[in-house]
């Protein structure tokens, strides 16, 4: 196992530099650059003299080495958008937002879903299936802008129960979590309910019913581990997905998060964050699909690596 | 029983005269972008920190009238040659951390613009004309050969390469810097809270940088004119979206709120007495490069200056956001000439006429053009879109010619326009100070467009030096009659915001100016200080 976690790694790093070359590359293939976004163009000396300040006039394997080897270091150099601050203290700041509210969005959805995947699966074709089919579909097929708005206008406007949107206070955290987490509970809520219809159509199952198994021994026991992997496959990626934040909702409940600066980096040319947050999301989902290949070995223990074992 | 209606009585008194401390008036409102980089508006004016041109107080400003006012100087005048200009300031004034403010942080901010800053060099070049500044923003001349002078501590000498008769109504994006703050700590005085000082009528009390929203106070120290009515002013960009300001306005978090299109009828049938607009002086225009093939041909052009009915345009897909543009000037602005709009006719037979004359008879034989424009938020983000699709249609129609549309984002785009990699354009521009040479001087010299046009360029250099004002808008007049026959530009629309504002807002800058418009954050000093609160 130690071999196989040492191999992953060795993997995650040339991925790693794979998309960095590609993300480079890319960012710098794309006309235009950070002094072009304005309403009057500069002029060719003013602008030469700009590039040299930012290092920007080097060839481009020159800048990339360099970048590189600042991260090497942890140093992910300056964002253009806010000079007065590195960029990992850019997004240690404006993480702590979108984490609270994706990751609480997460957390509080994907138990949510399993619950009504579990329900939908034992009682099927109920009503509570069709309700549990129907929500699930709903929450994958709405848009969050859309879920987001309607929250607002039910909670905050119509009743008036909760403040429609910013950021500070804990009562205003409820609407995000909520548009967060419909996504989660959809997801989980289908992924359970598939999952443990295929597993409860298993031989075994009748075995354990042969035997005379409490059904509830055989569900939580038997069942649900059996039907985990999925679960398992989807939880890490979902949780970086939504804990890094999503620009519409970030925007419509007024979160200082993360999620605008993926598109503003883009936007206006930020050569060091966009490079720092690609990077990072690489690394994370590199990471979570090793931890969610650790996580199916110990689930079940037929998974084994290496195979000849 | 004496001394118990003593203290009865001290403390009658001490009530009152804390409850008007007690009830602090806040405004909450939409204000600037959601990504700022300094508290610095000589420091950088696209990226800079939402409301840091209200920390600091301009040389001049408009008011809501659009009327020129003194605010750090208290008079000025000009040589007699018109080269040389003299600002005296008021006496008095201070930096927030008690220093005095100097002539010397006014020179000093522009030095700094000159030799650092990259967003201004365009600006104090083309508007301002001071003598030395282009070969100081390319490095070539030393700063302290710029036409800036700090007399002394209250005058300021100021000299340009021709008479700028309109120099003072440049003077209200100038403001100061505090010198003794970048002496110590260099530019990043302006990024912490506990650094920024401030010479305005607020002062700062915070700043969330992730979204760049602040709360400003009123300024303990100020002594400049307009001191503001309200307490507190909290400013925050993420509400600038109608689609998330005015949720947050109807739930009472936000005072007022733009609208969009949609909006617009809700809220006027809730709030009929609430509802603002405001003409934004600025305008959409489609912009060529005139040396490439097919728009190297004036007769082409001038067959799309009469191929696009406004009228129309404006009276459906921009119903309430724009009104028809006939001139590069939007109505209103100093210098507007009607008989420059009334040329901008919808005349389909003319503009076949024209195109048949380029050789291009019913569209045929004519190659597919595409327009690229700039993918961006606000009220263009609401125009320009709906508005290109209209001209994709209109062409087809009227011209018999193929018109493919590309959104480009803002830095491809500028990209485009530099470098001619397209041949025709939608381009907004909104103003930045109020004399017309603000706006001819897009097309200037090369300008945004790279346009070299000598009869234009004469015309305009000369309007902008001369000093009487009827024979001025007469010249650019001339100058906008060279653009008209030589097909340069076709003036689309100008935008139309609209806002709803709370009931409980008042005071002068609340009502609408003679024009039936309000400026709200686009005048900020005369609207936030001319605010009240209920």
């Amino acid at each position: 196992m130690l071999t196989y976690i040492l191999r992953r790694l060795v993997s995650v790093a040339v991925t790693f530099i794979v998309v960095s070359l590609i993300i480079f590359l890319m960012m710098h293939a794309i006309p235009g650059g950070p002094f072009d976004a304005n309403d009057m163009p500069v002029s060719e000396a003013v602008r030469a003299k700009l590039m040299a300040q930012l290092g920007l006039d080097q060839p481009l394997h020159i800048q990339y080495l360099r970048y590189m080897w600042g991260v090497l270091h942890f140093d992910f150099g300056v964002p253009y958008q806010s000079p007065g601050e590195t960029v990992t203290e850019l997004l240690s700041r404006a993480w702590v937002p979108s984490l609270v509210l994706g990751g609480l969005g997460v957390v509080i959805g994907a138990p949510l879903g399993i619950l009504l995947g579990m329900a939908a699966a034992l009682n099927r074709n109920t009503w509570i299936d069709y309700f549990a089919s129907t929500l699930a579909t709903l929450g994958l097929t709405i848009p969050v802008f859309v879920t987001s708005m309607l929250l607002i206008l039910v909670f905050a406007i119509w009743l008036n129960w909760l403040p429609a949107n910013g950021w500070g206070k804990p009562e205003r955290w409820i609407l995000p979590i909520v548009a967060y987490a419909l996504i989660p509970l959809a997801t989980y809520a289908r992924y359970t309910r598939s999952a443990m219809l295929d597993t409860l159509n298993k031989q075994f199952v009748t075995v354990l019913r042969a035997k005379g198994l409490s059904e509830r021994r055989i569900i939580f026991q038997h069942v649900l581990r059996n039907s985990a992997i999925p679960l398992v496959t989807v939880f890490l990626p979902m949780f970086i997905g939504t804990a890094t934040g999503s620009i519409f909702v970030e925007a419509m409940f007024r979160v200082p998060g993360l999620g605008a600066y993926f598109v503003s980096s883009i936007e206006v040319r930020d050569y060091p964050l966009e490079m720092a947050l690609m990077l990072m999301i690489t690394f994370m989902y590199c990471i979570a699909y090793l931890l969610s290949d650790i996580v199916y070995a110990l689930i079940n223990p037929r998974i084994r690596v290496g195979g000849a074992e | 029983m004496n001394a118990l209606l003593k203290i009865a009585g001290a403390l009658a008194v001490a009530t009152a005269l804390t409850a008007p401390a007690l009830a602090q008036t806040t405004v909450i409102a939409p204000s600037g972008s959601t990504a700022g980089t300094y508290m610095d508006y000589m420091k950088t004016v696209y990226d800079r920190g939402t409301g840091s041109e209200l920390l600091q107080i301009p040389i001049a400003t408009f008011d809501k009238e659009f009327e020129l006012t003194p605010m750090a100087a208290e008079s000025w005048s000009q040589s007699e040659d018109g080269l040389t200009w003299t600002f005296k300031l008021r006496a008095g004034l201070v930096w927030s951390d008690g220093e005095p403010l100097t002539a010397e942080d006014y020179v000093f901010a522009l030095q700094r613009a000159a030799t650092s800053g990259y967003d201004f060099a365009w600006y104090w070049d083309f508007a301002g004309g001071i003598k030395g500044w282009k070969e100081v923003t390319e490095g070539t001349a030393n700063v302290a050969t710029l036409g800036l002078k700090a007399v002394d501590d209250l005058t300021i000498e100021v000299t340009t390469v021709a008479p700028k008769p309109y120099l003072p109504s440049v003077t209200s994006l100038w403001y100061p810097v505090p010198k003794h703050k970048v002496d110590e700590l260099g530019d990043d005085w302006a990024v912490n809270v506990e650094s920024i000082v401030s010479s305005g009528p607020f002062e700062i009390e915070s700043w969330e940088k992730s979204n760049n929203s602040v709360v400003f106070t009123k300024s303990d120290t100020y002594t400049g004119p307009w001191s503001p009515v309200i307490d507190r002013l909290e400013l925050d960009p993420t509400l600038n979206a109608p689609e998330v300001g005015l949720p947050a306005f109807l739930a009472g978090d936000s005072d007022y709120s733009f609208l969009n299109t949609g909006q617009v009828p809700v809220a006027t049938q809730r709030f009929p007495d609430g509802i603002r607009k405001n003409a934004v002086f600025a305008t959409s225009y489609i912009s060529y490069d005139l040396d490439a093939a097919p728009f190297n041909d004036v007769n082409v052009r001038r067959a799309f200056y009469y191929a696009v009915d406004r009228a129309e345009l404006t009276s459906t897909v921009l119903k309430d956001i724009a009104i028809p543009a006939g001139s590069i000037l939007p109505p209103g602005y100093p210098g507007y000439s009607e008989s420059v709009v009334a040329q901008a006719t919808f005349d389909p037979e003319k503009a076949k006429q024209f195109l048949a004359d380029a050789g291009f008879p019913n569209g045929e034989g004519f190659p597919d053009v595409e327009i690229w424009y700039r993918d961006e938020g606000g009220y263009n983000g609401a125009i320009v879109p709906a508005m290109a699709q209209y001209l994709q249609a209109e062409f087809k129609e009227v011209l018999g010619i193929n018109l493919n549309v590309r959104p480009l984002p803002g830095p491809e785009w500028m990209d485009g326009l530099r470098g001619k990699k397209n041949n025709i354009f939608i381009a907004p521009y909104e103003y930045d100070y109020l004399d017309p040479s603000n706006f001819y001087g897009i097309f200037y010299n090369g300008g945004r467009h790279g346009y070299f046009i000598p009869e234009y360029d004469e015309l305009v250099a000369k309007a902008d030096s001369e000093p009487v004002w009827e024979e001025r808008v007469k010249l650019y007049a001339q100058a906008e009659q060279v653009m008209i026959d030589q097909g340069l530009i076709v003036p689309l629309v100008h935008p139309i915001t609209i806002a709803v504002i709370s009931d409980q807002l008042g005071g002068d800058a609340a009502a609408p100016n003679k024009l039936g418009f309000t400026s709200l954050d686009r005048l900020a000093h005369y609207f936030f200080t001319h605010l009240t609160k209920q």
